[in-house]
């Protein structure tokens, strides 16, 4: 199976000389393509430090990250826009829509920045769209729409572009619980049918019960890492709580 | 610790944020307090003789100041007030009294105010003196920097702004009676809604600059039109239509073209247009206001500047049209004649290019049958013969010449007006000297003469044989005519032929006029001038205040078009298309409406406007631009922070 991401000996040190503080320590792992994997840990972990330098915002201090067969760390600003762009999708906890844009056109924000042709445009728009079952909304303003509704859009809009990888920030932590486990499935059901590789870091033991492999991480290392296998999601979500437990903290 | 030191300490720690609040304060204390040392400024009131003219001109002007200063602190106080509104809130939460919070925004205003006041004294002393020197310069003096400090300029300035500083800072202190808590906490992140537009409001506010236009561009004195609706009452509808649909062409027309670009998906649904065209769609209603103050001052200030600058500009055209010869008198006396023939050949820095003596007859001709009601029927006009015509044409270089016969004849007038003037063409009038009556007619028509205007008036042109006849009867008088080189400076010799002639030789001379026109018309230009600058930056610094505000509500956008890919050329590129929209609107619109102002003018005064107009323009847009590029950069430093 491709390697989809490959992180080697990742850290991030914060503060300067005599005064440090280690938010990454020597992060060491993989994804697959067609995976579903959950980042889970307790706060001040290092979820947020490792999804922002996979997000290309932030760069490590030492190590090195490829994504699609592209060393992200060596990279210029102007390469990482592009490469943002081109091979990755973002689902935020507090959705980062544009409200000056109608939902169809954040939804296609992405594909227009590329250039990519109307005509294209429309029919993916259409088919990503019925995926997350939005077509209703596509002409309102995301000020008209609920809390749901949004987060399925930002879904859409991450997903359009058929991005290497799908990068999503606690993406149920705003939500209710109907629309978490809406959402949920509409990514599980991409993740299964189109093959799309998510990682998904979550506080949430319900929402990482979706995952089919969940890192946990503590101080900053990777403390435990469980697989789905063929647990039903509700064992799954057993198991979950079990490590979360042993890890001390979390929910 | 007292809210004295509080206010103190505020203003201290967070001067980066007030920076530009007293900035824009310290800009309206310098340019007023200039304004009002020119005023009460020694060398300039010693220097020119009509200084009662000066002082009215300059009190009405520093009363349109006053109120621009008012409103323009106003505007950047509310600006600044708005920005605060949370930490205001914060306070009260704080459980800081009410009352307590007013007095302190109330003090801290005060306090910048009077900082603004004394810096603003310092800058404007040393800025009035430059002013006094350009003053002196345009106006035709040699300059003379006198380095006194009018204390009246300084008493009247601190009166005015700690009056101004008073009221907004009354305003300040009413800030936290006027908003609930709640309000405080959201003043910057009100929920914002697509506009609405029709088309109905669109094409009515085409209609109505297009009714504005309609009326202005009218000849005025012959328009049906105006004669209806009234003299008085239409410039008052054409200000009226104009303001108004501008007003409505930038709230609904752009919004409504707007969304017709937005709805065609090739050009919308590509890159950057996405953005900027959905930013703008949102951002122009809020803006329509703003556009339109824009609009109107950029119009009204490029058609002050514009007419001034054309009177300045066109001063020397003028001074030689009624003063083809550098001087011209009649000449009566032989000796007094011949002392001034070598007065003007001893002269140093003059040469002659031709001496004229010109034989003539002044008569009072009945001119009943030229069909002007307006004029009386009688009228002095100094007769020529066609041969001198010719002569005193060839002389001044104008490539035309006359051959009349018999009782044909020409008119000169200089500055001939259509409306005002006698209708010679055709027309046939008794020409009678003493018991001699010829009728002659009029076959030519000149909008120049060949005689100064002062001296000779209004002058018809007869043949050659009709001018012997009349000569024997009445009594020729002889018009001594001089061209000089470097005319424009001949101040001294024209005082002593000045002084060397009697009143009924009816002296004229090309500086005099020349000179008197510089004086007065060099005064509007700089007021003006001045005036338009003020309102030029001022104008300028609106957007700039107003768009600065945005970038930090647009920041969150930009933050998020960052994490889904796009580069900060891109976010440069969308910026600058988004305000070049919001810059050029009002300019433009301020730039047609003053164009059309402008063209009344000049139909008005028969004079030609193009060349100084353009130049103002030009000028204007220039500054423009370079407040426009001043707005992106800072624009963008605030979104990529």
């Amino acid at each position: 199976m491709k390697t989809i991401l490959s992180a080697k000996n990742v850290q991030k040190v914060y503060g300067t000389k005599g005064n440090q503080y280690k938010a990454l320590e020597d992060i060491d792992f993989k994804i697959n393509e067609g995976e579903f994997i959950g980042i889970m840990g307790p706060s001040g972990a290092g979820k947020s430090t490792l999804l922002n330098i996979f997000s290309t915002i932030d760069t490590p201090s030492s190590g090195e990250v490829i994504i699609a067969g592209q060393n992200i760390v060596t990279m210029k600003e102007e390469q990482l826009s592009d490469f943002r762009r081109n091979n990755l999708g973002f689902i935020f906890q507090d959705y980062n829509l544009l409200d000056t844009l109608t939902v169809r056109e954040n939804i296609l924000l992405p594909l227009a920045l590329s250039k990519v042709s109307p005509n294209v445009i429309e029919t993916r728009v259409k088919e990503i769209a019925e995926t997350f079952g939005i077509q209703g909304i596509l002409d309102k303003y995301p000020y008209q729409i609920s809390g749901g509704q949004k987060q399925r859009t930002a879904a859409s809009r991450a997903m359009v572009t058929k991005p290497s990888l799908i990068l999503a920030d606690e993406p149920t932590g705003a939500l209710d619980s109907k629309s978490a486990t809406d959402l949920l499935e509409s990514l599980t059901v991409l993740n299964e049918q189109n093959h799309s590789t998510i990682m998904m870091v979550t506080h949430d033991a319900f929402a990482a019960s979706f995952c089919k492999r969940i890192l946990f991480i503590k101080d900053g290392g990777i403390y435990a890492e469980i697989q789905k296998m063929q647990l039903s999601r509700e064992e799954f979500f057993q198991k979950i709580l079990n490590v979360l437990a042993s890890l001390g903290g979390g929910q | 610790m007292t809210l004295f030191s509080i206010a103190r300490k505020n203003i201290r720690k967070n001067f980066a944020n007030y920076s530009l609040y007293i900035g824009s304060m310290i800009f309206s204390i310098i340019i007023y307090f200039t304004f009002v040392s020119l005023k009460y400024d020694q060398s300039i009131q010693e220097t020119t003789e009509t200084s009662d003219k000066i002082s009215s001109v300059f009190n009405g002007a520093s009363i349109v100041l006053i109120i621009f200063v008012a409103v323009f602190i106003w505007y950047s106080n509310s600006f600044f007030v708005k920005k605060r509104k949370k930490e205001v809130g914060l306070y009260s939460l704080l459980g800081v009294r009410k009352k307590q919070i007013g007095r302190m925004l109330f003090y801290e205003n005060f306090i910048m105010g009077l900082i603004a006041l004394v810096i603003g004294i310092i800058l404007g002393l040393f800025l009035s003196k430059v002013f006094v020197i350009i003053l002196m310069k345009v106006m035709g003096f040699k300059a003379i920097g006198s380095l006194a400090i009018s204390s009246q300029a300084i008493v009247n300035t601190v009166i005015v702004f700690i009056l101004i500083t008073a009221i907004t800072s009354i305003h300040g202190y009413r800030l936290i009676y006027r908003f609930k808590l709640i309000e405080l906490f959201k003043a910057e992140q009100e929920g914002e809604k697509e506009p609405k537009s029709s088309i109905t409001t669109a094409l009515i506010a085409v209609l109505l600059v297009g009714i504005g236009y309609w009326l202005a561009l009218q000849d005025i004195l012959m328009s049906e039109v105006w004669k209806k609706i009234g003299f008085l009452v239409t410039p008052i509808l054409i200000l009226l239509t104009v303001i108004l649909g501008t007003y409505l062409l930038f709230s609904t027309l752009t919004v409504y073209l707007l969304k017709l670009l937005r709805k065609n998906k090739k050009h919308f649904w590509n890159g950057i247009n996405l953005i900027s065209t959905s930013q703008l769609l949102y951002r122009i209603k809020g803006n329509a206001r703003t556009l339109t103050i824009i609009a109107v001052l950029s119009a009204t200030t490029l058609t002050a500047v514009g007419a001034a600058y054309s009177l300045y500009y066109n001063n020397r055209s003028n001074a030689e049209l009624i003063n083809p010869n550098s001087m011209m008198f009649i000449a009566k006396n032989k000796n007094v004649s011949k002392q001034i023939d070598e007065q003007i050949w001893g002269a140093k820095d003059h040469k002659i290019i031709y001496h004229e003596t010109v034989p003539t007859f002044i008569v009072d001709v009945n001119i009943s049958n030229l069909h002007n009601n307006n004029l009386p029927d009688e009228m002095e006009y100094s007769i020529i013969n066609n041969k001198t015509f010719n002569q005193l044409a060839k002389l001044q270089k104008r490539n035309e010449s006359l051959s009349l016969k018999g009782n044909e004849a020409a008119a000169l007038e200089a500055g001939y007006s259509e409306s005002f003037s006698p209708k010679y063409i055709g027309a046939s009038i008794p020409l009678k000297v003493n018991n001699k009556n010829e009728n002659i007619t009029f076959k030519k028509l000149k909008k120049y003469n060949v005689l100064n205007t002062p001296t000779a008036g209004m002058t018809i042109v007869i043949s050659d044989e009709l001018f012997a006849k009349f000569a024997g009867k009445t009594k020729v008088v002889n018009m001594e005519v001089y061209k000089l080189s470097n005319d424009e400076n001949a101040k001294v010799l024209t005082k002593k032929i000045e002084n060397l002639l009697p009143e009924e030789a009816d002296f004229s001379s090309f500086y005099s006029n020349y000179a008197q026109g510089l004086e007065s018309t060099g005064l509007i230009i700089f007021i003006a001038g001045f005036l338009g600058l003020v309102f030029l930056a001022a104008t300028g610094s609106i957007i700039y205040f107003k768009q600065l505000t945005e970038a930090t509500l647009d920041k969150d956008r930009y933050v998020i078009l960052h994490k889904i890919g796009v580069n900060k050329k891109e976010v440069k590129r969308s910026i600058s298309k988004q305000i070049l929209f919001i810059f050029a609107l009002p300019l433009i619109a301020g730039i047609s409406h003053s164009i059309v102002a402008l063209t009344m003018l000049s139909k008005l005064m028969e004079t030609n406007l193009m060349m100084p107009v353009s130049i103002c323009i030009g000028v204007y847009v220039c500054i423009y631009i370079v407040y426009y590029f001043l707005t992106v950069r800072n624009y963008y430093k605030i979104i990529i922070k």
